[in-house]
């Protein structure tokens, strides 16, 4: 269940960030999450909300975003591989240009706080 | 007045545990201690296999045991007179780099030439947390069914060395050993694959000598 210190990660980065910006509330937050990553979207998704209660975090909305696999083959092939319906068996893939598995992963494996929506006192006003 | 703002993070979580995977790494290429992560299922023989390569191996060897709860590896580890610091990890199923980091101060990294990092009892959601170490060992067992394998690939994939653990009992419990073998063949054709029984002493020499070559390398 490594969701949980995922989650945990999440929700510092994201108070960080918005006590850093004067934020009063977060509203929105985009988290992307690589195919490649043994994680579950929605399992992130409902602890980090556990996670968020009690902050200014509680009752924001996270956008989960899939990242593909790419890579950067040997074989000069630079870019997606499909892998959408084969879940955890990703590992298995070959290059679909020279069906080998001389490659480097350049995407896939992240788990990335993209950014936030936040709701501030306006200085201005 | 209240306004609204979005604010660009771009913070991969994944990426803080690589960095700090590599600053272990560090650590220890300055101590000069080769680092080995074993990883495996609850059950696989991990703690039985360390124990035997502590009494084989004649240089000086140190463990970190990593446990969900308790100190029970730990506390097999110390009979051995070897340094010795159990990791917690509580809630968490697997090892990650910034706990293997704190257990380097508990530990006399210029007193050690090997180090084994045993990872907590999962094949899953270790494979995502790099802890620095120099090579991952993945022990399976024979008893652990023979779709073992296939079922877990990606920690298969990312293996330097993969031990197929009491193959003695192959037969009783009804597991094809060479399939096991061909699949992880399968899935990293160049990872060297070494089926063992630490009962009856198989394939114990080409562990150590595997360790060594990769040691030296």
């Amino acid at each position: 269940m490594h969701e949980l210190s995922m989650a945990d990660a999440i929700v510092k980065t994201v108070i960080e960030a918005a006590e850093k910006n004067d934020a009063i509330e977060v509203l929105e937050v985009t988290i992307e999450v690589g195919q490649m990553t043994l994680l579950n979207p929605e399992q992130i998704k409902f602890m980090v909300g556990v996670l968020s209660e009690d902050t200014i975090l509680e009752g924001a909305k996270f956008h989960m975003e899939e990242v593909p696999i790419e890579i950067d083959c040997e074989c000069g092939y630079k870019g997606k591989i499909g892998a959408d319906d084969l879940d955890h068996y990703t590992p298995v893939l070959n290059c679909p240009e020279c069906d080998e598995r001389n490659f480097d992963i350049i995407a896939g494996r992240e788990c990335n706080v993209k950014n936030i929506k936040i709701e501030k006192r306006d200085e201005d006003a | 007045m209240h306004k609204i703002a979005e604010v660009e993070i771009q913070h991969d979580i994944m990426v803080a545990n690589r960095k700090l995977a590599k600053k272990n790494q560090k650590i220890l290429d300055k101590s000069n201690v080769f680092a080995v992560d074993v990883l495996g299922a609850i059950g696989s023989g991990k703690t039985s296999l360390i124990e035997n390569l502590i009494q084989k191996l004649d240089y000086p060897v140190a463990v970190i045991a990593g446990d969900v709860i308790s100190k029970f590896d730990a506390g097999r580890f110390e009979k051995y007179n070897v340094p010795v610091v159990g990791l917690n990890t509580g809630k968490e199923c697997h090892l990650d780099a910034h706990l293997v980091e704190h257990a380097f101060h508990d530990m006399p990294l210029d007193e050690v030439d090997v180090l084994f990092i045993e990872n907590v009892g999962n094949l899953i959601c270790p494979v995502d947390f790099d802890l620095g170490a120099h090579m991952r060992m993945v022990v399976i067992s024979v008893s652990e069914g023979d779709d073992t394998v296939e079922k877990h690939p990606l920690i298969f994939k990312e293996a330097d060395l993969v031990v197929i653990n009491k193959v003695d009992i192959a037969d009783a419990v009804g597991a094809d050993q060479d399939k096991m073998v061909a699949d992880v063949l399968k899935l990293n054709p160049d990872v060297q694959v070494i089926k063992t029984s630490l009962k009856t002493g198989k394939g114990f020499k080409e562990i150590i000598n595997a360790l060594e070559k990769a040691r030296n390398e």
